[in-house]
């Protein structure tokens, strides 16, 4: 046999043709007698239903847990969690940080210094020292 | 950021072109090319359709939103448009006074660069070069406002394109005509936590200062440079040397 | 009142078509597509109408009947999961596709064996959607690519590994046990018991296939194997009530298969084809890794008396170091004036066998400019079809 293939799998291009928002879940958690928790109930009775229609790639949960300050989690599609604690926080703040999980895209943070990161083989080649004419020191 | 005379000057172009780098962001939509131009600085959300087509899955987040009563009249070209409060107009469609003028020696040369496969591109974004390749994902040094995640945006400002043997340069920038670049917001990334920590002499007090920076991350679909007849169907203009 | 659950009846009630699983069935009436001209519609009809003899007439589920009694959830279910509908919402699926249909397609038959509720039918539709369509694009792209390679790329594409990648990149949630409690936005499966032998080879219509040891060529992989060229696997064995379990790739990759199949018929061919181009096609793959050659000075002088080149020789480019330690050689392949590949390497041999891959790799991954395939001429207002490169093939050694 000349030539066998190689098994291999094709890597994932999020976004190249179909966009997959990374967020796929946001839990939030209140409680209904804790004073830190006011914020959150506005924000539960008024704000999220926009907020859950404008996502509807989004699945919403809501639970109450008693004696303990209002947090929002968020799941991503890489398996790990975002949680925010929100006590004490207006509504229009909630917002912010229910926007900032809706675009996180779930990988831990970490400093990049190269902008551009590809998976593709370097188009115009590698340069070698072995090729082009002498052209002297 | 820079001064927009004195790039207009050192350019040698309209200053009303050189103010900032214009991306042009497009409709998202299942058909590809419904250019609107509009720099992404401006504030007016760009007005997305809202029309669900079947698996178009390069729609806009806020063409999901749901249809709510608008006071603007309505601007968008598709039937069943529909606007969300926050959006206000729409991007205007790149206006061009003249036809694309291009060499005979480009034209004769061109067809060289659009065969050979792939392309890459380094375009200009807030003045910056950034190699792209398609599917490279490009995290800018900014939050870039006015976008949201699954926004599809053309880049219109490259000053090389090129392939592994063929390059052509701009001076300084590639006609935005010669060439398709489009790339997908794809969330927004942060940094971790820095603490820069602040003496002074003699005083044992450290005050320590925080920063958090927030980047917007970018996902190239598409390089392309058009062949000779894509332009000659646009109408070019071939300017004798 | 309870849904009659055929399968789990003993066996001696049951006629031994039925007792083969459905999977099984399917496999072969698959190589049997191979072996006549018969068009699959027929067969699938006739294949249909052997189900339907096999199940008399179910009952839908009941309002009033508990939930917990069912194998999968009920059609209602569908309308109220949000996960359902989120996952509906995040693959942009077209509107035309009823929730009811993407829950139907998260049922494996290892959880439900009634095929009017599982996705069994699905999977099959979008599973030759999904080999069609990547095998018009690699044939039409890549001409010349070698049989072996082009059964790898397909793997690569639409094979269960990628597919259940694909599945979990989607944010598809299995559920632990099936059940008709259990939400509809999970994918319902059995799992296998521990021990289970994963890779048993299933019913092939090869002759001698029982003789281990004998050569499979090329050609008979094309006839008697699968779109991957391997044997198709087997179903797990029947665990003590009746019902298989499968794998966790299987059960995704069915998944996958199955919604390709529900948007074709909802949606129609245009929307599945977009479907295909966005998410299966867009997908980053090397093909020139995929080449695994054993003798490619060999193959390249057999190509080059083929195709009536001159014959290669190799030539010393460049080299440095060559009596130090680490020596680097750059050998180029040429073909009378015309040079086909070149490489380096540490040793002679090993740049030049390096430089005919090289002149192999550029021969087979030639593709055509503006490439079409054969189906963009079934949209609306399409051109003509054009004939495409149609190449010799590898060469035999």
């Amino acid at each position: 046999m000349p030539v066998q293939g190689v098994k291999a799998v094709t890597t994932a291009r999020n976004g190249v043709g179909a966009f997959i928002l990374q967020c796929k879940r946001l839990d939030f958690h209140y409680c209904d007698w804790a004073g830190s928790s006011r914020g959150m109930v506005a924000f539960l009775k008024h704000k999220l239903p926009a907020i859950a229609k404008e996502n509807p790639q989004i699945e919403i949960r809501v639970s109450p847990r008693p004696h303990r300050h209002p947090v929002i989690k968020g799941q991503y599609i890489n398996g790990r969690e975002k949680a925010i604690c929100v006590r004490n926080l207006e509504p229009e703040q909630i917002v912010n940080k229910v926007s900032l999980l809706k675009e996180a895209s779930g990988e831990k943070l970490k400093r990049i210094k190269k902008p551009v990161s590809s998976i593709n083989e370097s188009v115009r080649g590698i340069w070698s020292p072995f090729h082009g004419e002498y052209k002297g020191i | 950021m820079f001064h927009r005379s004195a790039l207009a000057r050192s350019l040698g172009l309209a200053e009303q072109l050189c103010t900032r780098p214009s991306i042009t962001r497009i409709q998202a939509s299942s058909s590809p090319l419904r250019n609107a131009a509009a720099s992404f600085h401006q504030k007016s959300h760009a007005a997305q359709q809202a029309t669900q087509t079947t698996t178009s899955s390069s729609i806009s987040i806020s063409s999901s939103a749901p249809p709510t009563p608008s006071t603007t009249p309505s601007t968008t070209t598709t039937a069943s448009a529909t606007q969300t409060t926050q959006q206000t107009k729409v991007p205007p469609p790149p206006q061009f006074t003249t036809p694309l003028k291009a060499s005979e020696s480009l034209l004769a040369t061109l067809p060289h660069l659009a065969a050979q496969r792939p392309h890459f591109l380094t375009a200009h974004i807030h003045d910056r070069p950034y190699l792209i390749t398609e599917g490279d994902s490009v995290r800018l040094p900014f939050l870039m406002a006015g976008v949201q995640p699954g926004d599809v945006l053309r880049l219109n400002r490259a000053s090389v394109v090129g392939s592994r043997e063929f390059s052509l340069k701009g001076a300084p920038f590639v006609d935005e005509r010669l060439f398709e670049c489009r790339v997908r917001v794809m969330g927004v990334d942060a940094e971790p936590l820095r603490v820069k920590e602040k003496t002074k002499r003699r005083n044992r007090h450290v005050q320590r200062v925080t920063s958090k920076h927030r980047y917007t991350l970018l996902r190239v679909m598409e390089v392309r440079v058009k062949g000779v007849e894509e332009l000659k169907e646009e109408g070019v203009e071939v300017v004798k040397e | 009142m309870k849904r009659l659950q055929l399968l789990r009846w003993s066996s001696s009630a049951l006629s031994a078509r039925a007792r083969a699983g459905v999977r099984l069935q399917q496999n072969i009436a698959r190589g049997a597509r191979y072996q006549t001209t018969v068009s699959p519609a027929a067969q699938s009809e006739s294949g249909q109408l052997a189900d339907e003899q096999s199940f008399p007439p179910q009952f839908s589920s009941n309002p009033q009947q508990s939930k917990y009694a069912l194998p999968s959830p009920p059609v209602e279910a569908a309308r109220e999961s949000a996960k359902l509908a989120a996952l509906h919402a995040r693959l942009y699926l077209p509107s035309r596709l009823p929730l009811e249909t993407l829950a139907r397609s998260l049922v494996d038959t290892s959880a439900d064996p009634n095929p009017n509720f599982n996705n069994e039918s699905l999977a099959t539709l979008g599973h030759d959607l999904l080999t069609y369509y990547t095998s018009e694009h690699l044939l039409c792209t890549y001409p010349r690519l070698p049989l072996t390679v082009i059964f790898a790329a397909m793997y690569a594409y639409v094979g269960p590994k990628t597919l259940t990648a694909m599945a979990k990149e989607w944010g598809v949630e299995t559920a632990a046990a099936p059940g008709g409690e259990v939400d509809p936005g999970l994918l319902q499966f059995k799992r296998l018991l521990p021990g289970t032998e994963l890779n048993a080879e299933g019913a092939t219509m090869r002759p001698n296939a029982h003789q281990k040891s004998w050569r499979k060529s090329i050609t008979s992989r094309i006839v008697y194997d699968n779109e991957f060229g391997e044997q198709p696997q087997t179903q797990a064995p029947v665990d003590a009530q009746g019902a298989q379990g499968v794998s966790f790739e299987r059960a995704n990759a069915t998944f996958v298969r199955a919604l390709m199949g529900s948007i074709y018929l909802h949606a129609g061919r245009p929307a599945a084809k977009r479907f295909f181009e966005q998410h299966f096609l867009s997908r980053h793959l090397n093909i020139s890794e995929l080449f695994n050659f054993s003798q490619p000075a060999r193959d390249l002088s057999r190509l080059c008396a083929r195709e009536n080149f001159e014959p290669p020789v190799a030539k010393i480019i460049s080299e440095t170091g060559r009596k130090s330690r680490h020596p680097v050689f750059i050998v180029g392949i040429f073909s009378g004036k015309d040079k086909l590949g070149e490489a380096a390497g540490a040793s002679l041999l090993e740049a030049r066998s390096r430089a005919a891959v090289a002149a192999l790799k550029g021969w087979y991954l030639y593709s055509p400019l503006n490439v079409r395939v054969p189906s963009s001429t079934e949209e609306e207002g399409a051109a003509p079809w054009k004939p495409v490169h149609v190449d010799l093939g590898e060469v035999i050694v």
